[in-house]
This record gives structure tokens, C-alpha cells and sequence, in this order.
């Protein structure tokens, strides 16, 4: 498998390279939205709403999804700053 | 020709009246520096042509010419440099331009006795500055390692259920990471304050970002001396020193110099 674009927070759209490219670029938005997942299921434990089951059932499923991630990002040769895009001025998306 | 003074910097005139004047091509690439004396200041400039340099043109250039800057911005700092060999000299910030011989006279006229300070403070001494860089990873293990309540909180977390771990880990990554900015701030601050000692002024910068530095690991101090040239030496021994100790643990040190005066010497 071919290394990830090295220049970070630059999607890879190579037409050669096409669909390496669109890999990293969903995987950069599952990403983007796994980490809102993420931030909310911790809020909302830290909030104390939720039951020891909730909190047990939610944790096993966000860990589930971040492994799930990992195996992802080996499959396609990314590492986390391959799923980050630089936003300019306003900075990293995540 | 002629309209816009380039001020490259401010040289005590004593000196620029006891040495040549090095010829040295002008910010335009064809007329060359030279000096005017104004009372114990003498300024180092070149003329530009004020159609092609107007204040609307160079600032268009800075915004959308990145290989006039950078050539530009190259030259400015070469003359300054040269220049700071000689002579003491007060740098100037790229792009300092007069509107003519008058208006460079006033403002200088009404700084002297500032002027004249920083002379005194930069002469005989040297500008150098420090970045120090750190694997944050390597620094992490160490961090998380070493500490107790992070170590019990592992092994408290360790007896959890699965899916309540999870959150805990999350939790702890980040009471890693707080520990982690605790110690390098530290660390690096505990160098600068020694470093200070061997100096006659030691000023904080604002650390630069990966995408400046262009490096994997994370700059954690950016910090510039104004060094009595007596004391360069031992200022670069103890950098040698923290620099064969603390390698293997992750952190560099880069430090670069002589610079010409730019952070103790203010002409604004």
C-alpha cells in the first residue's frame, strides 16, 4: 500500500490515484463525525443522565467503532494527520 | 530615480566615520547602500524609485509575489547581516521606507537619545536565539510512567467493565495530556532561566506551529539572549550539556546566532 499524501491536510485527489484519494477523504469525514460522536457520549456521561447499562452499552459501542477506525486507516496506509484537513486561517479540522 | 529612502538600519555615527562603508547592492538591485549622518546616528539606506516601490505596490507584492519576498526578504536580512559584522547597527523591519531626506531626519532626530541607549545595550553583546523541540510521545510514555496517581488510576480503570474503561481511558488521555504541556512548559522554562543567567536580556517568543517549522515534533520554546560576547562560549557549552542529556529523551535543541539586534533594539 502506497504511503498517505505526505503533505499534511492536503486530500490526495491524484487522478492517478484517484480512489486512494476518495478513501482518505471519507475516512477523513467517518473521522470528523466518529469524534462528534464521541465528545457528545462523554458529555452526556459526564452529565450523570445515564444508567450504568447506557454507559456500559455506549462505551463498548465507541470502542468497537474506534478500533474499527484503526484496522481503516492500516488498510489504507493513513495515519491521523492523513485525516485532518487544513482549514487555513481557521486552522486543523480536528 | 530617486523619491523613496530604503532604511536598512542605524549605525553609531563614531563607528560608520571610522570605517569604510562596504558597497553593497541597494533593494532594487542597482544603486548601492550608503550613509547619511544625522548628528550621532548615521543611517544606512539606498534610494528606490518611488512609481515602482509605492506603499500600494509593495504591499500588493508582499500578498500575492511570494518569490519577490522571499528574494527581497533574503537580501534585506543578508545586508543587515553584513552590515552588523562591522558595524553595531540597529536593524530595521523589511520594507522601512522614507518619503524623503526630511522625514527620515525628523524621525530619527526625535529618537536619539533612545537610539543611543540601544547602542549602548547591543554594543559588544550578541543576539541569539533558542528553539527547543520535543518528541511529545517519548515525553508522554515518560510522564505517564512516572506518575502515581496516573499509574493507580490505570490499575482502578483496569477492574471496570469494557464499555465504562473506555470513557475512563478517554478521561485519562487527557489528565496524560495536561500533565504532558505541564512538564514541558517546565522543563523548558527551568532551561530559560538558567540560560537568562549568562545573559544580559533573555525575551519569550511565541512557539511556531508544525506547518512553519515543517517538523514532526512540537517546538516548546522559542526564546531570544542578547549575549556579552564574553559569555557566548559557556551560554553554548551548557546548550551542548542539556543537549547530550536530555536527547535520548526526546528533546533538541537548536540554537542560532549572531543575529543582528532585532529583538532588543527597537527603532518603532
Amino acid at each position: 500500500m502506497q504511503p498517505a499524501n505526505q503533505t499534511n491536510g492536503k486530500i490526495n485527489l491524484d487522478p492517478d490515484n484517484a480512489e486512494h484519494g476518495l478513501a482518505q477523504l471519507v475516512l477523513t469525514v467517518i473521522e470528523l463525525l466518529r469524534q462528534i460522536v464521541e465528545r457528545h457520549a462523554i458529555r452526556r456521561v459526564e452529565g450523570g443522565t445515564l444508567t450504568d447499562e447506557q454507559i456500559e452499552n455506549l462505551g463498548e459501542a465507541l470502542m468497537n467503532l474506534e478500533e474499527k477506525m484503526e484496522e481503516l486507516k492500516e488498510i489504507f496506509g493513513l495515519d491521523d494527520d492523513d485525516l485532518n484537513i487544513d482549514l487555513g486561517p481557521l486552522g486543523s479540522l480536528m | 530615480m530617486g523619491g523613496l529612502i530604503y532604511l536598512y538600519g542605524l549605525i553609531p555615527t563614531k563607528e560608520a566615520t571610522n570605517q569604510s562603508f562596504p558597497t553593497l547592492k541597494g533593494f532594487d538591485g542597482e544603486g548601492d547602500l550608503y550613509t547619511i549622518h544625522i548628528g550621532k546616528i548615521t543611517a544606512a539606506v539606498c534610494d528606490l524609485d518611488a512609481e515602482n516601490y509605492s506603499e500600494e505596490s509593495i504591499k500588493d507584492r508582499i500578498n500575492d509575489d511570494m518569490e519577490w519576498l522571499q528574494e527581497k526578504a533574503f537580501h534585506h536580512h543578508e545586508t543587515v547581516v553584513n552590515l552588523s559584522k562591522i558595524f553595531t547597527i540597529i536593524p530595521l523591519k523589511f520594507c522601512t521606507l522614507y518619503k524623503n531626506l526630511n522625514s527620515l531626519e525628523t524621525a530619527v532626530q526625535s529618537k536619539e537619545s533612545k537610539l543611543m541607549s540601544s547602542f549602548d545595550l547591543i554594543s559588544g553583546n550578541e543576539e541569539w536565539n533558542l528553539k527547543i523541540y520535543c518528541d511529545d510521545q517519548l515525553l508522554k510514555k515518560q510522564v505517564s510512567q512516572s506518575n502515581p496517581t496516573i499509574e493507580a488510576k490505570r490499575e482502578e480503570i483496569s477492574q471496570m467493565p469494557k464499555g465504562k474503561q473506555f470513557f475512563e481511558k478517554k478521561k485519562l488521555d487527557k489528565l496524560i495530556e495536561s500533565q504532558l504541556e505541564e512538564e514541558k512548559n517546565k522543563i523548558s522554562e527551568q532551561i530559560h532561566l538558567h540560560l537568562r543567567e549568562f545573559a544580559l536580556k533573555g525575551n519569550v517568543k511565541k512557539n511556531w506551529g508544525n506547518d512553519v517549522t515543517g517538523r514532526k515534533d512540537n517546538m516548546t520554546w522559542n526564546g531570544v539572549y542578547l549575549i556579552p560576547e564574553s559569555k557566548i562560549e559557556v551560554f553554548l557549552e551548557q546548550l551542548q550539556h542539556y543537549e547530550k542529556s536530555m536527547q535520548k529523551a526526546g528533546w533538541q535543541f537548536e540554537a542560532t546566532g549572531p543575529w543582528p539586534a532585532y529583538h532588543f533594539s527597537s527603532f518603532s
